[in-house]
């Protein structure tokens, strides 16, 4: 099987079936982040009147220059007037415009910034599951290149609404007393260019829509496949990528192409009948008008131009509302990916009557908790243990054995299916989310650091430590003397622009990070391996100084880190194996024996796995 | 794999100087080209075609009030209304043709590209994917090419109809007035440094927004990529507060560009309905004097209208092609990316982990 084989199947499953109506909720959506800015709404409907009114001049006054200045009888002494009220009426509408599209690009502005942040806010409170599962660079590129897309649609898509609507009914008024007839003869195209504009849309829409759906796609196959290729080189695939990759591209520009079929067919078929029905106006003008055998008054001609000239006009608003619905398609599909990810669940949310719990004494207990990922595949099987206040517990087991997840129920990264967690005899679920996790330390098992000074990276939980606090925890957790080695010490930026740090350094500063808070509980995954003996020595000697006073679970690679606890918990399927002091297990003759035979004493190294886990 | 930086690194790439001339870069698109070149022929044949038989609309109006309506000469119908039908029904033709063969040319030519970055992506060195990189090489294939794709579609064939119809609207120009065509084509100069001086305004207000852009996308990244710290230390709230703060000076920049950009449309509608003033001031004696027809005034304001929105259009395209040839540099980047571990000891790239 091709690699690419799901992601082919996905392109071509996709149906063109999500029409324009389909739309129509994701329009509404919108509609309603509209509903805040109703003043700067009021203003375009107001400068559109204004704005149509303008635009529509200039035919009119020409006309009239025609008939009064050119005649005959010809006579220039109005010439400079109609002129005159030409221009004011072009400036009139220059500046109507631009005031118009700057109100209206204001308002885009807030609009996509108010939908930018709720779509942040639903990021926040998402569970740790959900980030499991999606790339930050989808997620990002969600807020950014697929809102820009609204964007581009909310810049003017009110305007150039209003503006087809209103320039229509001025020029209908205008020439409507002229003739009623030509009038209808000319506007006698509408339907007919609306009907095809229509048309465009409704079967070109789902295509562009498809086309951005698998492009969104292949971005997350080429990271998969190309920037994540260690595997892909390891098994000798590169052929069935990149021929994968064709195929799925073959999709997209068929639909590209099948879609430019369409959109040739449709777009210049709007102006062509617009220009046929000027046609029309002239031979029915040209038959009807005037005695026959003897040139036409001044004025009919001049009516005649008007018509002809308007109707020119029209196709200006037209063209502008064919394209403004190409934009919406666009900004269609990037709304749909926005609030896809809104709309997920949270997952992990605090009960309506949690409250601010203070934990004093630090009592954990694991009640027969079962918790899985996916329905019906348990990860954690009726866990049942108790740690007493200040204790230390070693979690061992191999890759996949629920070790991970174990630690990260504690803070309610994740929520149990069955069974109950307990902290001073208090069901985690009725703290409040904020209260509970504010007081247990975490150390992940990924280092992260905030790009930032180092100070700002350990104050990152109390930014309002002093700096002596700050001190007191880079010192705890062995890592103040590098961070005085530095060149402007605690000042010192991290990340993209700072200085390059070591695994081993970074992970100190994500445990003095945790020892500031000082919290009561302690949850650590101390999952760096590959350190050479120095930095081994440190980071044991800052676990052993952070976990000292503390409830702690920590997820062991090092023997030195098992030794000093005070029960190990081992892990076996999700299931609790073993659970008790090192000489205990030891007597038990277990599982653990095993592995500490086969782990720590015959082999030099400490390293009990590869790092891995959930 | 968690930390990606797709998405926006191409607009922090923007910022960055180009070094290969835009004429190497158009040539090497172009040999890619070359295999659909009877496509890419066509379509611009009938493009230009498509833009001159477009223009040829309001010089039938002026026939048909000058000669036929007017003098009530009705017998000219017979041959103006087939006529007046082909032109539209020829012009509909070539912009079906000019639509559909650039539409091919350019999904074809990007796919090519973008297929032989695919293959080199699979063999350069794995020192290439290093940290940070990644998110850069990904929009590559992905962002670049689709900016490339979007301005083969519409930015290429959009040059062509506006060169086009500036040309064809002077040519018509001169051959009905020459004075009036003058007259007409006065403000040209002043229209075309008008419109370069405040574009290149409207454009560094423009670029003023990438660097908040990116500024923003990287603030969301970052946050997203330490969001399991954030939660882990209740600090949603502090850390949605330098995102909104990020944001807002991001707004307000693109607010700016917005104000710089539209201010320099009254400008542009200024000086073309100063244009209109002197065709109708000079125009109208001379309907008078009986040099020229009503019809041809008519038609002259209109052919004043069809070379001034194109100008206006084709520097607007000025960014749109600039990124383009930015996009098209960095694809290339990637396809001429020297191989340096090729497959040396193929059975122990497992090695490689």
């Amino acid at each position: 099987m091709s690699i690419a084989k799901p992601l082919l199947d996905y392109a071509k499953s996709l149906k063109p079936q999500k029409g324009l109506t389909q739309s129509f909720s994701a329009f509404k959506r919108l509609m309603k982040y509209h509903r805040r800015y109703s003043w700067f709404i009021a203003a375009i409907v107001i400068l559109a009147v204004i704005r149509s009114v303008l635009f529509s001049l200039e035919p009119y006054y020409t006309t009239e220059i025609i008939i009064n200045v050119i005649g005959p009888p010809s006579n220039t002494g109005p010439l400079l007037g109609y002129l005159l009220i030409i221009l004011l009426a072009g400036v009139g509408y220059a500046i109507s415009n631009f005031v118009l599209l700057f109100v209206h690009g204001v308002m885009s502005q807030y609009i996509v910034r108010d939908i930018r942040t709720d779509y942040y806010c639903s990021l926040q409170s998402k569970s740790f599951s959900f980030y499991d599962s999606k790339g930050v660079g989808d997620l990002t590129s969600r807020a950014t290149v697929d809102l820009q897309l609204v964007d581009f649609f909310l810049r003017t898509w009110f305007g150039t609404v209003l503006n087809a609507v209103f320039t229509t009914i001025i020029i209908i008024v205008i020439i409507y007393p002229i003739s009623p007839i030509m009038t209808l003869i000319s506007m006698a195209t509408m339907p007919l260019i609306f009907y095809f504009t229509t048309r465009l849309w409704v079967e070109t829409m789902p295509l562009f829509r498809n086309m951005q759906l698998i492009l969104g796609r292949l971005s997350s196959y080429i990271q998969q496949n190309i920037v994540g290729m260690k595997t892909v080189r390891i098994f000798r695939r590169e052929k069935d990528v990149v021929d994968g990759f064709m195929q799925v591209e073959d999709v997209f520009v068929n639909t590209a192409i099948k879609a430019g079929k369409i959109q040739s067919i449709y777009m210049p078929l709007g102006p062509a009948i617009l220009t046929l029905g000027i046609a029309l106006v002239y031979v029915y003008a040209g038959y009807t008008l005037g005695i026959p055998g003897s040139a036409l008054a001044i004025a009919q001609v001049g009516d005649i131009i008007l018509f002809a000239r308007y109707m020119m006009r029209m196709t200006f608003p037209i063209r502008d509302l064919s394209q403004t619905l190409g934009t919406w398609i666009a900004a269609y599909a990037g709304l749909e990916r926005v609030f896809e990810i809104a709309d997920t669940p949270r997952n992990v949310e605090d009960l309506p009557d949690a409250k601010d719990i203070k934990i004093e004494k630090g009592k954990l207990e694991f009640e027969n908790v079962t918790f899985e990922y996916v329905k019906g595949r348990p990860v954690l099987n009726n866990v049942t243990f108790s740690v007493q206040p200040g204790e230390k517990i070693a979690i061992l087991g191999a890759t996949g054995s629920g070790k991970s997840s174990l630690i990260y129920l504690v803070p309610r990264f994740y929520d149990i299916q069955t069974g109950s967690i307990k902290i001073d005899g208090e069901d985690i679920r009725d703290f409040k989310l904020d209260s509970l996790r504010r007081q247990i330390g975490v150390v992940l098992q990924d280092v992260f650091l905030f790009s930032g000074t180092i100070k700002e990276n350990i104050a990152f939980g109390k930014p309002d430590a002093s700096i002596d606090e700050i001190v007191q925890a880079a010192k705890a957790a062995r890592i103040h003397d590098f961070i005085e080695s530095l060149p402007s010490d605690y000042a010192t930026p991290v990340g993209e622009r700072g200085v390059t740090l070591s695994g081993g350094q970074k992970q100190r500063i994500t445990i003095a990070r945790a020892l500031l808070t000082n919290p009561r509980i302690l949850i650590m995954d101390d999952s760096l391996s590959f350190v050479d003996a120095k930095t081994e020595q440190e980071i044991q000697s800052a676990i052993e100084e952070a976990t000292k006073t503390r409830t702690t679970l920590i997820i062991a690679q090092r023997f030195s880190t098992i030794k000093t606890a005070e029960k190990i918990l081992v892990l076996e399927n999700g299931s609790v194996a073993e659970f008790g002091p090192h000489e205990e297990l030891i007597a038990k003759n277990g599982v653990y024996k095993r592995v500490y035979e086969t782990q720590f004493v015959q082999k030099a190294s400490p390293i009990l796995e590869e790092t891995g886990g959930t | 794999m968690s930390s990606s930086y797709g998405a926006f690194s191409t607009k922090q790439e923007e910022k960055r100087k180009r070094t290969v001339p835009d004429r190497v870069l158009i040539r090497r698109v172009y040999e890619y080209a070359q295999a659909h070149r009877r496509n890419l022929i066509i379509g611009a044949a009938a493009t230009v075609a498509g833009a001159l038989t477009g223009l040829a609309a309001p010089y039938m109006h002026a026939i048909a009030i000058d000669q036929i309506i007017m003098p009530k000469n009705l017998s000219g119908f017979i041959w103006w209304v087939p006529l007046f039908a082909i032109i539209i029904l020829s012009n509909y033709v070539f912009q079906y043709i000019q639509t559909y063969q650039m539409r091919v040319v350019g999904e074809k030519v990007v796919a090519r590209m973008r297929d032989d970055m695919m293959e080199k992506l699979q063999v350069i060195s794995l020192r290439y994917f290093s940290e940070g990189e990644m998110g850069r090489i990904i929009s590559r294939p992905t962002n670049d090419a689709n900016t490339v794709r979007i301005f083969l579609r519409l930015g290429l064939t959009s040059i062509l109809v506006d060169v086009s119809s500036i040309l064809g609207s002077f040519a018509i120009m001169f051959f009905l007035d020459f004075q009036l065509a003058l007259l007409a084509i006065s403000i040209l100069p002043v229209a075309i440094v008008l419109v370069w001086y405040l574009g290149k305004h409207s454009r560094a207000a423009y670029r003023r927004t990438l660097i908040t852009t990116s500024g923003l996308t990287a603030r969301m990244q970052e946050d997203l990529a330490g969001i399991k710290v954030t939660q882990a230390y209740a600090q949603e709230e502090e850390t949605r507060r330098k995102f909104l703060k990020s944001q807002d000076e991001n707004v307000k920049a693109t607010i700016r560009a917005i104000l710089v950009g539209s201010s320099y449309t009254p400008f542009v509608i200024g000086l073309r309905l100063i244009g209109t003033m002197i065709i109708l001031f000079y125009g109208v004696a001379a309907v008078i004097n009986g040099t020229i027809l009503i019809g041809i005034l008519v038609a002259f304001i209109e052919y004043q209208f069809s070379y001034f929105m194109p100008l206006v259009d084709l520097v607007s395209m000025y960014d749109q092609y600039q990124s383009a040839m930015s996009a098209i540099e960095r694809m290339f980047d990637v396809i001429d990316t020297k191989i340096e571990v090729m497959d040396a000891l193929p059975e122990r790239s497992i090695a490689l982990q």
